[in-house]
This record gives C-alpha cells, sequence and structure tokens, in this order.
C-alpha cells in the first residue's frame, strides 16, 4: 500500500545479524510502535521483540527458516501455549492485538532477510492492519458452544408430537411384520422432527446471542469424544466489547437452563476468528 | 455464567484457534512447501490422533482442507482490500445428514 506524504522510515531493527537462513516466527501485530524486548518468553525460550512501523509492531523471534514440527502431541501442546502466552503479553501491555496462527514464519526473500521482509509487510499492510486494530480495539473473542442431548430432545418430541403419537399407537396394533415397517417410517418421522427441532433452536440462540456481541462467526460444528453423549448443535466465536461479556454470560444462562441444553463458554480469547482476511 | 480459560479445560478451542486462524500473510513471504504455507501442517500430523483432529477424519481431508484455505487466502489477498464478509455458512448438523443453512 503506498503511503504519500510521509517521510521513509528507516526499519528499527534492534541489534540484529542478517543472515540469509534465518527466519522471523511472528506472534501477533500490536497496537504500538515500540521497539523493545519482551524477555525469553518465546517457544523454546526464545527472545521475543518487536519490529516495529510507525505505531505498529510485529511481536516475534530469531529463529531457523523452517516450520517447528514434532511428531509428539505433548511437546506441540507446550508449543502452543506458549505461543498463546506471548499474545498474552502483547495484549496486556498495549491492549490491542492481531493474533496470527502458530508457526507463521517469515523468511528471507529476494535479497531483503526475514526482518526487513517483516518490516515492508507492516509497511505495505500499515493501513489493513490499523483497520483490523481498530475494529477489534476493546474487544475479546469469546468461544461459545450449544449441545443438546439427542436422546432427552427425541424423547421430548415424541411425546409432544401428535404424529409421532399417533404412529406409535398405530404401531402396537400392527403385526410384527408391519410394526418393524412402522417403525422404520417412526424413526424417519423423528429425524426429520429432530431436524426441524435443531434448526429453530439455532436460529432462536443465534438471534439472542447475536444481538449481545459485536460480531459472530458460525463455526462447523464437532463431535468430541469428551462431550459423552452430547451433540454440538452450534459453535461460536463471539466479539464482545471487554465489559459487554457479563450480558453475554446472563443469555447463556438462561440457554444453559433449557432441558437437554447445554453451554460451552470460553474466553477471553485474543481475536483470532476477527483478523482474518 | 462467567466464561472460562483455564488451560487444561480449554486447550482443544485453543488449538481450534491457533492453527486454524489468525492474520494472514501473503504466501510468498512465509515460510512454504509447494505453494502451501506450513502453517500447522506438519502439526496436524502429528496432532491427528487427537480430537480436534476428528473434524478432518482421514490425512487427506485435512490436505485438501488446507489446500482449500490456501486457495482461498491467495485468492483474496490478490483483491487486497479486505472484501466485505462473506455470508456466514452455518453447518448444522441434527441426526440424518442435513444441507448447511445460511443465515
Amino acid at each position: 500500500m503506498q503511503i504519500t506524504g510521509e517521510p521513509e522510515v528507516t526499519p528499527t531493527i534492534a541489534g540484529d545479524t542478517i543472515v540469509g537462513t534465518e527466519g522471523k516466527y511472528i506472534y501477533c501485530v500490536a497496537d504500538s510502535g515500540e521497539t523493545v524486548g519482551l524477555g525469553k518468553i518465546g517457544i523454546d525460550e526464545n527472545e521475543v521483540y518487536t519490529i516495529g512501523y510507525r505505531d505498529i509492531c510485529a511481536v516475534a523471534h530469531r529463529c531457523p527458516a523452517e516450520p517447528y514440527k514434532s511428531d509428539d502431541p505433548e511437546a506441540i501442546e507446550v508449543w502452543v501455549l506458549r505461543h498463546q502466552q506471548v499474545i498474552d503479553a502483547a495484549w496486556e501491555r498495549w491492549g490491542t492485538v492481531l493474533p496470527l496462527a502458530f508457526d507463521t514464519i517469515i523468511a528471507a526473500r529476494e535479497g531483503s532477510d526475514a526482518e526487513q521482509n517483516t518490516w515492508n509487510w507492516l509497511r505495505e499492510e500499515y493501513q489493513n492492519l490499523k483497520g483490523k486494530i481498530e475494529r477489534v480495539r476493546g474487544k475479546a473473542e469469546y468461544g461459545v458452544q450449544v449441545f443438546w442431548e439427542p436422546k432427552l430432545i427425541a424423547q421430548n418430541l415424541s411425546e409432544t408430537s401428535p404424529e409421532i403419537r399417533q404412529l406409535e399407537e398405530e404401531i402396537s396394533t400392527k403385526s410384527r411384520g408391519l410394526a418393524y415397517m412402522y417403525r422404520q417410517k417412526l424413526e424417519g418421522l423423528l429425524r426429520r422432527e429432530m431436524e426441524a427441532e435443531g434448526d429453530s433452536c439455532f436460529k432462536d440462540f443465534y438471534r439472542r446471542i447475536k444481538a449481545q456481541v459485536d460480531d459472530i462467526r458460525v463455526e462447523k460444528t464437532k463431535t468430541r469424544k469428551a462431550d459423552q453423549g452430547l451433540q454440538m448443535i452450534m459453535n461460536l466465536s463471539c466479539l464482545v466489547a471487554r465489559d459487554k461479556y457479563l450480558e453475554l454470560g446472563r443469555v447463556l444462562e438462561e440457554i444453559d437452563k433449557i432441558e437437554g441444553f447445554s453451554i460451552r463458554f470460553t474466553g477471553p480469547w485474543p481475536p483470532y476468528s476477527f483478523v482474518g482476511t | 455464567m462467567e466464561p472460562t480459560r483455564e488451560a487444561r479445560a480449554t486447550l482443544v478451542d485453543l488449538l481450534d484457534r491457533v492453527l486454524d486462524k489468525g492474520l494472514v500473510l501473503y504466501a510468498d513471504i512465509i515460510i512454504s512447501l509447494a505453494g502451501v504455507p506450513l502453517i500447522g501442517v506438519n502439526l496436524r500430523a502429528a496432532l491427528a490422533g487427537m480430537e480436534t483432529m476428528l473434524q478432518y477424519g482421514v490425512m487427506t481431508a485435512w490436505d485438501e482442507h488446507i489446500r482449500a484455505w490456501e486457495h482461498e487466502n491467495r485468492r483474496q489477498t490478490e483483491f487486497s482490500i479486505a472484501p466485505e464478509e462473506a455470508a456466514s455458512e452455518i453447518a448444522l448438523s441434527v441426526p440424518g445428514e442435513k444441507e448447511p443453512i445460511r443465515v
């Protein structure tokens, strides 16, 4: 992005040795032009420091120009937690950050080293990054997952749906062979009723939650072993003003109290889901 | 209701975010292999046994996912100015496969 009418700013490099094979692991972009070392708080105890351009900076550490990889899930967990801790530290210090995904490493390219490339990136994307910073200023991300107990929901539907009740009554009067066919029909009907119920709950909850947040993303629902018997019917990322999460919590509590439904409420996270394209 | 960020209890939520999301850089300045950014790619293989990977099923599925992501990302960065937010896609799965609905 071309910035006109601005004096050219020179890169602020803190005593870096320029090595072509060196990369910059980037944790986040922060709302500060400060060029500063944050200590050995990085992945594998790397020294974390900032690369500043005007009033924004990239929070980074020096690393070889290759990705972090491991076959050991525990090692990865440690890295991911450390990635998050560095972002948390920046978040606390400067108030607003744009987090990056794990393992985003800027490489040296065509005669400019990784530090220069990082700085060039900040410069070229400056307006875009500033825009994103403004959009998430004073806000945090919260994860909201809504679960239901399919068995309980199905049971309730069987009791309340006149069609299902009628079918069930008919089954009891049929011969064994016919009863089997009726049961198939009953299962199909129940499945459709569950879908309709799921749709209607989704729309209702979505509307109530959306009213309490600044922005919202609908994520894919997931099945996890740990959720024993519960089924996720909604998975949302919500961007909420820091002082507004209690109101969101109140709405979630209402939903959590409905029989057969439960809520998982996580956060505050840096706004991972609201800084992408 | 209060949100939680207790490290053990929310690790999966953290992984979902740290491996899949965040600010996107131009693919041509980040380390990549055959045009596929290595953001988390190797890690996905190692994490394949973890619950968070269930959604991807087999390895090829996540590879396609990454490629699709990359493709989409490149397409969008080419136009450079942040496009209007795409319509949110809602994947609601209740028993008996269902087409995602859009709101």
